[in-house]
This record gives structure tokens, sequence and C-alpha cells, in this order.
């Protein structure tokens, strides 16, 4: 789906905040995300507390694994290792249908593009593992 | 502005805006010294060795002794685990004052601020402000992905590849959003290029037009290599005292300053800053407007964030900076004077260092000793600071008004 890997990625520092959406990722290929039980909103990156709202009664939900590009950069140089050897590295901000924006990656595959407003899913379980955080292809 | 009244008093901005801004004159206390180190591609020495080179340039500028020095600020992201305090020990200096920046390129901006308030306060008498770094190009990228936790925890493992990819998603959102061109912000770079061909302190000095500006090689598309900053060594220094004892007709006022942290709320990649939070309030309180200043050093780690920060601060309405620039020449000769020693993008960026840069250069343009570059009867300046790049986008944005004093 996209150029071999080469190296190892940097693995996803793990903290009382997060260890939870990646592990789930990790063994599941899926996205939870924090749902404040406060105010209802979600919540990402993953917090100790609602930034909406101050209540700790964070909930992890499962999220569609569903967006839209919002706006996105291909680039081509100034990876550091092993992602330079896959340039060039898709990163969108993207919307996700639980309504809040994220960062991530999107791999774009042989004669596609990445667009603004084109929807987004995740990887899939089978490729989920190779990628440290949550990542993204052009949803067909 | 963006804060949502809990009571049903609804003020027409929130009250804490008014009084941070207000306390920012001082007619007694100001900027009376200034100094640049050199500027270098790889480090010949240590950060603070590059921060002596300035400090002592400073001093001399405000004709004062080494003794005079009870207070000292530092805005660097590099310094630590030293601090304010070690650096004191370093130069042999003892303070009654000494504060550390944590707004990145925003910070040079504040520590001058609260330089002026401690003085106020009584908590010293001069104070030495000074930021830079000693690094090159792969120091920079070796510490990038670790620059603060969400940027090592939810950016870096995707290979994100600094903050060009970041500021290339801004970018590309200005330009669906309200039709921005790069021909348009193209204009910042080559005319602050222009700026640098008469500054020799300036590291990147070879003749830049508008087609080298959008050929250049594709970085982080739609950014390309003249919209980064090149990561170099160097420091800057700002002196703090009583505007009595700046040598005649050096002293500088600081009329109005502002610091914004984490606005807007919410947004991953905004096209907006806490700058529009605090403009009318800076205004208001430096006594006049954008259409009154000589000219502007706005912080340029790139160009799409020039832009941003002209909008926020009032030059022209949000989304309208394309057409702007077209109209305008960012040349120290100009209509309006951008970023007059070439800024970062063409004189390098010596981390915090590039906070500091504008103040130095706008202190310089100020005292009319701009030389070859000197800014025709330069009375009034703005300076912006912008930093602390974290999920998407720099949470801190500060700015000052400066006016020579008579």
């Amino acid at each position: 789906m996209t150029n071999e890997v080469s190296a190892a990625y940097p693995e996803a520092r793990v903290t009382p905040d997060n260890a939870p959406m990646l592990k789930r990722w990790r063994e599941a290929g899926e996205l939870v995300l924090q749902h404040c039980e406060g105010c209802g909103k979600a919540v990402f990156y993953p917090r100790p507390v609602c930034p909406h709202c101050w209540s700790d009664r964070l909930v992890w939900r499962p999220a569609s694994g569903k967006g839209t590009v919002v706006s996105f950069s291909v680039i081509h140089r100034g990876l550091p290792a092993p992602f330079d050897a896959e340039a060039p590295i898709g990163l969108a901000e993207i919307a996700l249908e639980e309504g809040i924006s994220m960062i991530a990656r999107v791999l774009v595959a042989d004669g596609e593009e990445l667009e603004s407003g084109a929807g987004v899913a995740l990887v899939g379980k089978a490729d989920a593992a190779r990628f440290p955080l949550p990542t993204f292809r052009i949803a067909r | 502005m963006s804060q949502s009244p809990s009571t049903s008093r609804a003020p027409a901005r929130p009250v804490s805006d008014r009084a941070v801004s207000d306390r920012a004159v001082s007619d007694r206390i100001g900027i009376i010294g200034y100094g640049s180190s050199a500027y270098e591609k790889s480090p010949s020495r240590s950060e603070a060795g590059y921060m002596a080179e300035a400090a002592r340039a400073a001093l001399a500028s405000a004709g004062l002794e080494r003794s005079a020095v009870d207070g000292i600020s530092v805005s660097s992201t590099t310094l630590p685990p030293d601090n304010a305090v070690t650096l004191a020990e370093t130069f042999g200096l003892s303070v009654s004052w000494a504060s550390i920046g944590n707004a990145g390129g925003a910070g040079a901006v504040v520590n001058v601020f609260d330089a002026v308030h401690a003085i106020e306060a009584g908590r010293a008498s001069h104070v030495l402000c000074l930021a830079g770094a000693a690094q090159d190009g792969a120091f920079f990228r070796g510490r990038i992905g670790r620059f603060n936790g969400s940027i090592g925890d939810y950016l870096a493992p995707h290979g994100f590849g600094g903050m060009n990819g970041l500021f290339g998603i801004i970018q590309r959102k200005h330009m669906q959003t309200y039709g921005t061109k790069r021909e348009q912000l193209g204009r910042i770079a080559v005319d602050q290029r222009a700026n640098a061909r008469r500054n020799e302190a300036a590291l990147l000095r070879k003749e830049m037009t508008l087609e080298d500006y959008l050929t250049a090689p594709l970085i982080a598309d739609p950014i390309r290599l003249f919209d980064c900053v090149m990561p170099c060594s160097g420091a800057e220094a700002i002196l703090v005292g009583p505007l009595e004892e700046a040598p005649s007709g050096k002293a500088v006022a600081v009329r109005a300053a502002a610091e914004r942290h984490n606005h807007p709320l919410g947004e991953v990649s905004p096209l907006r800053g806490g700058w529009e939070v605090f403009r009318d309030d800076l205004y208001e309180t430096a006594g006049f407007g954008p259409g009154d200043l000589d000219f502007v050093q706005a912080y340029d780690d790139y160009p799409i964030m020039v832009a941003i920060q002209l909008e926020d601060l009032g030059f022209c309405a949000k989304g309208e900076i394309g057409p702007f620039l077209a109209e305008r020449r960012m040349t120290f000769d100009g209509d309006l004077p951008l970023n007059t020693g070439g800024g970062q993008l063409s004189c390098g960026q010596t981390g915090g260092g590039g906070g500091m840069i504008g103040l130095t250069e706008a202190v310089r343009q100020l005292r009319g000793e701009g030389g070859a570059r000197q800014v025709a009867g330069a009375r009034r300046g703005l300076v912006s600071g912008y930093g602390m790049v974290a999920y998407g986008h720099g949470l801190s944005a500060s700015a000052m008004i400066l006016e020579r004093a008579q």
C-alpha cells in the first residue's frame, strides 16, 4: 500500500493519559477517544482533565476512525530516519466524525493524491501494528 | 473576545486584558541598550558565549559598566537544565531578580515587558535580557521531536519532520480559505532578503527573486525552502533600565506590550493567534495605531505566520493579506518596512534569539543606527513574537510598541 518499511518507527511514549488509546490501536487497529462525562465533548490529544470543563470524569469510547481532510502537507525533506526512506509523507489535519480535529499521517497509495475535503479512514487492523499512532488512508 | 462571560454582565472584552496593557506604560523605564553577537552556521562557542558577546555590546551601547546589572532575564529553549541563575553565575553577576521565559519565540518580548515591570516594582535597577542558541541544523533536527510533550507524544511518532509540515498545513488552509497565493506570501521573503543584503551580519545575503522563491526546492508542500528559517548560532541582548541613563537621543520607550497564550482554544491549525485578542488595547494604550508606525518587526519563522500576524495586528482584515502584500513594499525604504535587517528568514534563527532579533533591530532603527538599511526618520515601531509550537501550532503570541524617547 505504500513504500516498504525499512526500519522500525519510533515508539509512542506510553503515559497514564494515553495508555488505553495506544493499547487499543496496537492490538485492534481501532481508535478510542476520551469523552468527558461532565460536558459530553470528545478530547484529543489525551489529557488528565477535560480542557472544556475541567472535569476529570473522562471515559474512553470507540471512535468511528473516519474523518475528512481539512488541510494537509506533503513532506518531502527534513524527515528523520526511517521516514526519510518513505518520503514524501502525508500529514493532515483531520476532522473526525466525533467533532474534533487530529493531526495524523495519511498514507497515499500510487496514483492517489491527498486533497482537502477527502474522506479518510484508519488503515485497518492488518497494518495498524506497523504504525506507532492511529494512521489513516484515503477512504475508497 | 474569545471568552464567554460567565455572568449576565458582558464586557466588550475581558477586563484582564485592559489591566495587562495599561501596566505596560512606563515613562521612566525602557530600553537603554542593545546588542547582537555574530551569527554562525555552526557553533564556535557555547550559548553563553554568544550571549556574552551580545551582552557586552548592549552595555557598551548604553555606556554602562557590567556592575550596573542587577537583574537577568533569559529566553531560551536550549539553555535548560541551565537557567537565568546559573547564567548569572557564569557571567559573574550577583542579581536581585532572575527570570527565564517559557514562551519560545514570543518570549523575548515578554521578558523585556517583565523587566520593565520588575524595575518599576523595585526588584532591580538594570535588567539584562538575553536570548540565543548554540546550534546548527543537525542539532535542531535532533531535538525538534522533543520540543514539548504533545509534539513528542503525538507528532514525532508520525515522522512529522519538524515544524515545516505543521506550517504547511496552516499555509494550505489559509490559501484554500482566503485565496492567498504563494506569489503574495513570497513578497515577504523577497523583500526581507533585499533588507538582508544591506546587513552584513545576515547569514543569507544572496539576491533572491520572486521566481527563486516560487521554484525553490519543495520541503513540505506548500512550504518550499525559502519559507523556512535556517537554524544557526548567535544571541541578542536588550538592556532595560532608567531612560534618563541612556546616551543622548538613544533611549527607547515601551509604549505598550501584551502577551496571550493558547488562543484560540481547541483548534489544531488556526489561521489566527493571540494578537487578535490584545490588538485593540495595545494600540489604545500606545495612543497610536498601525498607520502611525514606521516599521514592523514580526516573528518570521514562516512567511505565512508573518501574514497572520499582520492580519491579527490590524494592518488588514482577516483573509485580505494576499492583496495587501501585493500592493506594498516591505523593504526598509518601502511603504511597510518589515524585518528591516532581513529577519530570521535571512539572518538565521538562533533558537530563542529569534524572538529577540526583532527587538534589537527595532532599537537599532529607533536610535538611527540602521546604517545602510536605516528607515528614514524612524520614530515608532512594532515588534511581535510567536512561539512554543506544540500540537499543530505556536501557542504563544506577544507584541510590543516602541517609540524613540524624547
